[in-house]
C-alpha cells in the first residue's frame, strides 16, 4: 500500500489567504453599493461569511473523500449537472437582471453552471482514463467530447452566461490536450473552437438586435475613452481605481471608486478595488497566491497516482487559471469586457463553494501523489 | 488492463502539463507587467483623472462689499441668489431634466438639452443669479446631476441714482466703472473653494478628504456722498433737463473745507442694474445696427463720468481765478476802477463784452466781476502778465489731476506759456487774452470746482475726496481717508475779497443761484463751444460755480448745462437756477438756519409764507395729504423703501415755521427694524434634536430629511440667513 502524504498545507494556506482577502475586500467594496441597493451595508458580508463556512466544510469533506469515489459517480454527476442546467428553463430558474443563472428555493440559491464546471472535470477525467489510447482517435475519441462540450456551451450560454460557457469549453480543451490527444487534433479542435467563437461574434456583431452596442463593446478595451459615455465607462473606472492605488494603495477601505463608480465592485471588478486600496503590491500578492495554487496543482497533476486524478487536477488548475486570467485581463483593459468573477475573492456563493470543494479534491489527490524525484517511469 | 488504467501520468502527459504551466505563467506574467504599467507608470495620470471625477470643486463667490453713503445708507448691495450647475454625466433623464428646468430657469429647453449632450466639462454653469425661491424649488425636486450654490448679484436699489459715482459690475462681478472699478480689489473679497470627494451621484463621501476655504467678504466702502444731497442734485438736474433740453446737465457738490464730494451727478445717466440699456429708444435702434466694436464704444462713452473724464472750456467762471491771481499779485484791488467801451483790441478781431451794444462804461472791481465784462479781465491780465497768470493756473491745480478716487480722471488741456506768448512777455497776444475769461483751454468741471473752492476757502486747495472709510464685515473701520490739503494758493485776505465779490455778484445780480438767507456767492459762465475748429453761434455751455454761505463757506457747487436748446443759453439762466435749488434744499436738509439781511427780512414779511403743518407722529399717508393741502412738497430723507404706514418722526423745517409755497419739507420716518442677519452654523454630525434646538434658538425653521446624524444642510455654514428661513437638513 502506498503511504499517504499529509494534507498539503501550502494549498490550505493559499486558499485561506485568498478567501480571507475575499471576505475583507467584498465587505470593503460592497459597503456603499449594498447600502444603496439593500439599505444594509453588511448585506454581502453576511452572505459571504455564510458561504465561506459552507465552503470550508465542503473543502474539508472533499479532502477526506478518496478521489476514486468521484470516478465511480462521474456519469451520475454529469447527468445531475445537465438536469440542473435544464431545470433553469423551468419555473425553478431565478432570473436576476435578465439572466437566469440560479436555481433555488428560499434563501439558498445554486448556480448550476458552477456545478457543471466541476462535473465536467470529473466526468472528462474518468472518461479519458477509460478510453486509454482511444483518445488519439478522432471520431470515437474526440468527437463525442466536442458534442458534449457543444451541449454544455449551448445550455450555459442560453442563460445567458457567455463567460462561464467559455470557461467550460476552455477546461475541456485543456483536459483533452493533457489527456493525450494528437497534436493535429488539438490544432483542429482549437481551430474549430476559434471558428465557433468567430461565428458567435459574427452573430453578435451583425445579426443581433443591438448590433452597434456589441461592436462597441468588443473594441472599447483598446481605447475606452472613445466610448466613455457607454461601455468604456466601466473600463475607465477600473483604470482610475488601479491608477489611484499606485504602488502601495490608498489603504484598506479607502477606495473612492467603489462608491458607485465601479459597477458591481464586489464582483467582477473586485480586483480594481484591491488595486486601489492595496496598490500594485496588493494585486501582486493576490496574483502570486494564484500562481502558487496553479504551481501546486500542476505539480500534483504531474505526480498523480493515476491519469484520472492527474486530469482532475489539470481541470481544476484550468478552471482557476482561466478565470483569474480573464478577470484580471478585463480589469486591466487587456481584453473586451466580459463578466467573470475572480475565484475565491469575488462575491458569489456557489462559485466559492465549488472552488473550495475543488481545492478539497486537489488536497485529497495530493495525499496519493509520489513526489519523489523521477516519479514517472 | 486494470494496471494500465492506474498508471501514473506518462512522460508525454507531464510534458504537456509543463507546456500548460508555462503558458499560464507567461499569461500571468504579462498581466503583472500590464498591472505594473497601469498602476506604477501611468498611475499618476489615472489618479489625476480619477480625482477630477471624484471631487467636486465649487467656487464660492464672496459677497461683494456694500457701498454706503456718508450716513451709512446702503447705495449698492449684494443680493443673495443661487447659481445652478449641472454635471451632464450624472443626469439620468436628460430630456426630462431639460424640460423641467427650462421652465424654472427660463432657458430654452433645446438649448439646455444641447448643453447636456455636448459639453464635456464635468460641471457646467447653467444660470447664475437665480432667485433663491427658484433655487429652493430646484433643490426640492432634487434632479440628479444638478447643483445649487450660493451666488451674489450686485443690486443697485436706487436704479440710476449716483450711477457715475458707483459705476457698475459685469457678469463676473468685476467692477467696470466708478467706485466699483476703482475699489474693485477691496470690494470683491476673496473667493472661497469647496472641494469634496463625492460618489458617482454627487453625494459627499463621509470618510473622505474635504477642503473648505470660506470666502472672504469684500470690504464695505463709505462714500463722502450724502444720499439726500445727491437726491437733491439729481432732482434739480432732472428738471433742468426738462426745461432746457440740453445735451447734458451735470453738477458736483463739495464740502469747501474738507474737499469731500457730497454729490456728483450727470444727466442723462444709466442704470447700473442694466448698464447696457441705451439712453433712448432711437439710440437703441442705432445701437442694434452697430458692429460690436462700435457698440462697446457707445457703452463706454455712456459710462464716462463727464465731470472728471471729459473737459470743457470753462468760460467766465474762470474769471474768479483770474481775479484772485490779479488781487494776490497786486495787479488789481477792491478799489480798482475800470472803464469799458464794450470791446478791447489786442490784435486780431476785437474782444467784445457780452453787452458790447450797451457798454458798461465805468465799473469798480466788484462790478466788473458781477457784469462779467471780458474787456476788463483782458486788461487785468495785461496788468498781471502771462507768467504770473500761469503760476496761479498751476497753483490752483490746473496742471495736475485733482486726485479724486475715481477711475480715469483726465487732466486739463492748456497751451503752454510759450505757445500763447511766442514772442515773449513783451508782446501780449489775443490767445492769452481770451484765457482771462476762460476760453482757449479745457479743464474738467471738477478742476474748476476745486479751484473755486480754494479761492473762497482762505486760499487752501483741498484734494477732492469721495471715499471716506473702508469697513470690514463687522463694520470696523479698516482704513480712513483723511481730508488732504494740497497747498495754500492765495492769501486768506484775497480769498475774503473773492467771497465778497462773489456774494455781491449773486445778490445784487438777482441771480437765480442766490438763496435769501444763505449768502450764496459765485460766478456764472457762458462759454462758446469749439466744434471742428470754430465756435458756431448758439452752441454754448452754460455753467455756474459758487459756494455758500459766503461769510464762512460750507459747500461749493458747480452746475453745467451743455448745449441748452430750450430758448435760453446763458449760464445765469440755465446753470444758476440748478445751483440755487441745490443750495436751498441742501441747507434746509442740513438744518442750517438762514440769516437774512434786513432787506431780505422785509421781503419775506411781505410775502407771508406758508406754515408747515403738524405732521409729526402722523403716518406718512396722512402727512402727505396735509402737505399737499398746504401746497408743499416732501422728501423722505432717511429711508429707501417707504411705506405709507410709517410714522413721521422729524420734519425740517419744523411744523409752525413759515416756508415758501412749493417748498420741499424733509421728512424723517421711523426706521423699520432691520432683519437681523444670522450666520448659519455647521450642523454636521448633530442629531435631529440638537439641530432642532439650535435652529429654534436662532428663529429658523427646520425641515428634516432622513434620520440619524446631520450630513447635509441646504444653507452652507457661514452664510447669512434671515429669520424664519426654512433650513433643509439631511440626516443619515
Amino acid at each position: 500500500m502506498i503511504k499517504k502524504n499529509a494534507t498539503d498545507l501550502t494549498i490550505v494556506f493559499a486558499v485561506a489567504s485568498l478567501v480571507a482577502i475575499g471576505i475583507i475586500m467584498v465587505f470593503s467594496a460592497s459597503y456603499t453599493y449594498s447600502l444603496v441597493q439593500y439599505n444594509d451595508g453588511l448585506h454581502y458580508l453576511k452572505r459571504m461569511a455564510m458561504w465561506t463556512v459552507l465552503g470550508s466544510i465542503g473543502m474539508f469533506m472533499a479532502s477526506k473523500i478518496k478521489y476514486i469515489v468521484w470516478k465511480r459517480w462521474s456519469k451520475f454527476i454529469l447527468i445531475v449537472s445537465i438536469v440542473a442546467l435544464l431545470l433553469l428553463f423551468t419555473p425553478l430558474g431565478i432570473t436576476v437582471k435578465g439572466a437566469t443563472r440560479w436555481l433555488g428555493a428560499g434563501p439558498i440559491r445554486v448556480m448550476p453552471s458552477e456545478i457543471a464546471k466541476l462535473a465536467i472535470i470529473i466526468f472528462l477525467a474518468a472518461s479519458i482514463e477509460n478510453k486509454g489510447k482511444g483518445i488519439k482517435k478522432f471520431f470515437t475519441g474526440i468527437l463525442p467530447y466536442m458534442v458534449l462540450g457543444g451541449i454544455f456551451f449551448y445550455l450555459i450560454n442560453k442563460q445567458p452566461d457567455f463567460s462561464t460557457a467559455v470557461v467550460v469549453v476552455a477546461i475541456m480543451v485543456t483536459m483533452i490536450f493533457i489527456g493525450g490527444m494528437k497534436v493535429s487534433h488539438f490544432i483542429f479542435l482549437a481551430g474549430s473552437v476559434t471558428a465557433g467563437m468567430v461565428f458567435m461574434l459574427y452573430q453578435l456583431v451583425f445579426v443581433a438586435e443591438r448590433a452597434n452596442y456589441r461592436t462597441d463593446r468588443l473594441m472599447t478595451f483598446i481605447d475606452p475613452w472613445a466610448y466613455a459615455q457607454g461601455d468604456g465607462y466601466q473600463i475607465i473606472q477600473s483604470l482610475y481605481a488601479l491608477g489611484a492605488g499606485g504602488i502601495l494603495g490608498k489603504g484598506l477601505g479607502k477606495s473612492v471608486q467603489k462608491h458607485l463608480y465601479l459597477p458591481e465592485p464586489q464582483n467582477d471588478f473586485i480586483f480594481s478595488v484591491i488595486g486601489e486600496e492595496l496598490g500594485f503590491v496588493g494585486g501582486l500578492v493576490v496574483m502570486l497566491l494564484f500562481m502558487l495554487l496553479i504551481w501546486k496543482g500542476v505539480k500534483i497533476a504531474m505526480n498523480a497516482p493515476d491519469l484520472f486524478s492527474s486530469l482532475v487536477a489539470t481541470g481544476i488548475v484550468a478552471m482557476i487559471s482561466v478565470q483569474v486570467i480573464i478577470n484580471i485581463a478585463v480589469t486591466t483593459s487587456s481584453m473586451p469586457v466580459t463578466g467573470m468573477p475572480l475565484p475565491f475573492i469575488s462575491y458569489g456563493g456557489s462559485s466559492l463553494l465549488i472552488f473550495m470543494a475543488a481545492m478539497g479534491i486537489l488536497i485529497n489527490i495530493s495525499k496519493y501523489c509520489d513526489f519523489t524525484k523521477g516519479g514517472a517511469k | 488492463m486494470k494496471k494500465d488504467r492506474h498508471q501514473k501520468p506518462t512522460r508525454s502527459t507531464r510534458t504537456r502539463l509543463i507546456i500548460m504551466f508555462l503558458t499560464l505563467t507567461v499569461c500571468m506574467f504579462g498581466l503583472v507587467l500590464r498591472l505594473g504599467w497601469l498602476q506604477v507608470i501611468r498611475g499618476e495620470e489615472f489618479q489625476q483623472m480619477a480625482r477630477r471625477q471624484q471631487t467636486s470643486d465649487i467656487t464660492i463667490t464672496p459677497s461683494r462689499g456694500t457701498i454706503y453713503d456718508r450716513n451709512g445708507k446702503e447705495l449698492v448691495l449684494s443680493a443673495s441668489t443661487n447659481a445652478v450647475y449641472a454635471s451632464p454625466g450624472e443626469i439620468i433623464n436628460k430630456k426630462e431634466t431639460a424640460n423641467r428646468l427650462a421652465n424654472l430657469l427660463e432657458i430654452d429647453e433645446g438649448e439646455l438639452l444641447d448643453r447636456f449632450n455636448n459639453e464635456t466639462a464635468r460641471v457646467i454653469t447653467l444660470k447664475r443669479w437665480v432667485d433663491r425661491s427658484i433655487g429652493k424649488e430646484i433643490e426640492k425636486i432634487g434632479f440628479r446631476g444638478i447643483w445649487i450654490t450660493d451666488d451674489h448679484k450686485r443690486h443697485y436699489p436706487y436704479g440710476n441714482f449716483a450711477s457715475y459715482i458707483l459705476g457698475h459690475t459685469n457678469a463676473d462681478n468685476d467692477g467696470v466703472a466708478g467706485i466699483e472699478l476703482r475699489y474693485d480689489k477691496h470690494l470683491s473679497g476673496i473667493p472661497g473653494r469647496w472641494i469634496k470627494t463625492v460618489d458617482r451621484d454627487g453625494r459627499q463621501l463621509s470618510s473622505s478628504m474635504e477642503v473648505y476655504h470660506p470666502s472672504e467678504e469684500g470690504l464695505g466702502i463709505v462714500l463722502t456722498i450724502d444720499e439726500v444731497i445727491q437726491h437733491i442734485t439729481e432732482k434739480a438736474l432732472g428738471s433742468a433737463m426738462e426745461i432746457h433740453n440740453p445735451k447734458r446737465a451735470m453738477a458736483v457738490v463739495m464740502n469747501v473745507k474738507t474737499g469731500e464730494i457730497l454729490a456728483m451727478a450727470a444727466k442723462p445717466d444709466y442704470d447700473p442694474n442694466n448698464p447696457r440699456e441705451p439712453w433712448s429708444e432711437e439710440e437703441e435702434e442705432t445701437l442694434s445696427s452697430m458692429t460690436s466694436e462700435e457698440q462697446l464704444d457707445y457703452w463706454y462713452s455712456m459710462w464716462r463720468n463727464p465731470l472728471i473724464n471729459d473737459t470743457y472750456e470753462p468760460g467766465s467762471t474762470f474769471k474768479a481765478i483770474t481775479a484772485a491771481a490779479a488781487l494776490e499779485e497786486g495787479a488789481a484791488s477792491l478799489d480798482s476802477e475800470y472803464y469799458s467801451d464794450g470791446y478791447i483790441n489786442v490784435g486780431g478781431p476785437p474782444i467784445r463784452s457780452w453787452r458790447y451794444y450797451d457798454p458798461f462804461g465805468h465799473q469798480t472791481f466788484s462790478e466788473a466781476y458781477r457784469n462779467s465784462d471780458n474787456p476788463v479781465y483782458v486788461e487785468m491780465l495785461q496788468a498781471l502778465g502771462g507768467e504770473a497768470f500761469y503760476e496761479y493756473i498751476e497753483g490752483f491745480g490746473f496742471f495736475d489731476l485733482t486726485g479724486i478716487d475715481l477711475p480715469g480722471e483726465t487732466g486739463s488741456i492748456i497751451p503752454s506759456l510759450d505757445q500763447v506768448q511766442p514772442k515773449g512777455p513783451e508782446v501780449f497776444t489775443r490767445d492769452l487774452a481770451t484765457m482771462s475769461f476762460g476760453q482757449s483751454f479745457n479743464t474738467t468741471p471738477l478742476q474748476i470746482l476745486t479751484a473755486y473752492a480754494a479761492a473762497v476757502n482762505d486760499g487752501i486747495l483741498m484734494e477732492p475726496q469721495i471715499v471716506k472709510e473702508l469697513l470690514d464685515t463687522e463694520g470696523n473701520i479698516v482704513e480712513e481717508v483723511k481730508p488732504r490739503k494740497v497747498r495754500q494758493v492765495i492769501s486768506a485776505k484775497t480769498s475774503e475779497i473773492i467771497r465778497q465779490i462773489s456774494e455781491e455778484a449773486m445778490r445784487l445780480g438777482n441771480s437765480q443761484a442766490y438763496v435769501p438767507g444763505y449768502g450764496v456767492g459765485g460766478k456764472t459762465g457762458t462759454a462758446q463751444k469749439l466744434i471742428d475748429g470754430h465756435y458756431p453761434a448758439g452752441v454754448v455751455i452754460g455753467s455756474f460755480v459758487g459756494a455758500a454761505p459766503m461769510d464762512d463757506p460750507e459747500i461749493a457747487v458747480i452746475t453745467i448745462v451743455d448745449e441748452p436748446r430750450g430758448g435760453t443759453l446763458y449760464g445765469n439762466t440755465t446753470a444758476a437756477p440748478i445751483a440755487g435749488e441745490i443750495f436751498a434744499e441742501t441747507f434746509r436738509y442740513l438744518g442750517i438756519e438762514p440769516s437774512y439781511t434786513e432787506d431780505e427780512m422785509d421781503k419775506i414779511e411781505e410775502e407771508e409764507g406758508i406754515e408747515v403743518p403738524n405732521i409729526l407722529n402722523k403716518t406718512l399717508k396722512e402727512a402727505k395729504a396735509l402737505l399737499s393741502d398746504s401746497e408743499l412738497d416732501y422728501l423722505v430723507v432717511n429711508e429707501i423703501f417707504v411705506e405709507d404706514e410709517s410714522l413721521v418722526i422729524e420734519s425740517r423745517p419744523a411744523p409752525g415755521e413759515k416756508v415758501e409755497k412749493n417748498s420741499t419739507i424733509n421728512i424723517h420716518i421711523e426706521r423699520r427694524e432691520q432683519d437681523e442677519e444670522l450666520l448659519m452654523p455647521n450642523l454636521e454630525g448633530m442629531s435631529v434634536q440638537e439641530v432642532k434646538r439650535i435652529l429654534n434658538a436662532m428663529g429658523l425653521q427646520l425641515k428634516v430629511q432622513g434620520e440619524g446624524r446631520a450630513v447635509n444642510q441646504d444653507v452652507l455654514p457661514g452664510t447669512a440667513v434671515v429669520k424664519e428661513t426654512v433650513i433643509l437638513v439631511e440626516f443619515r
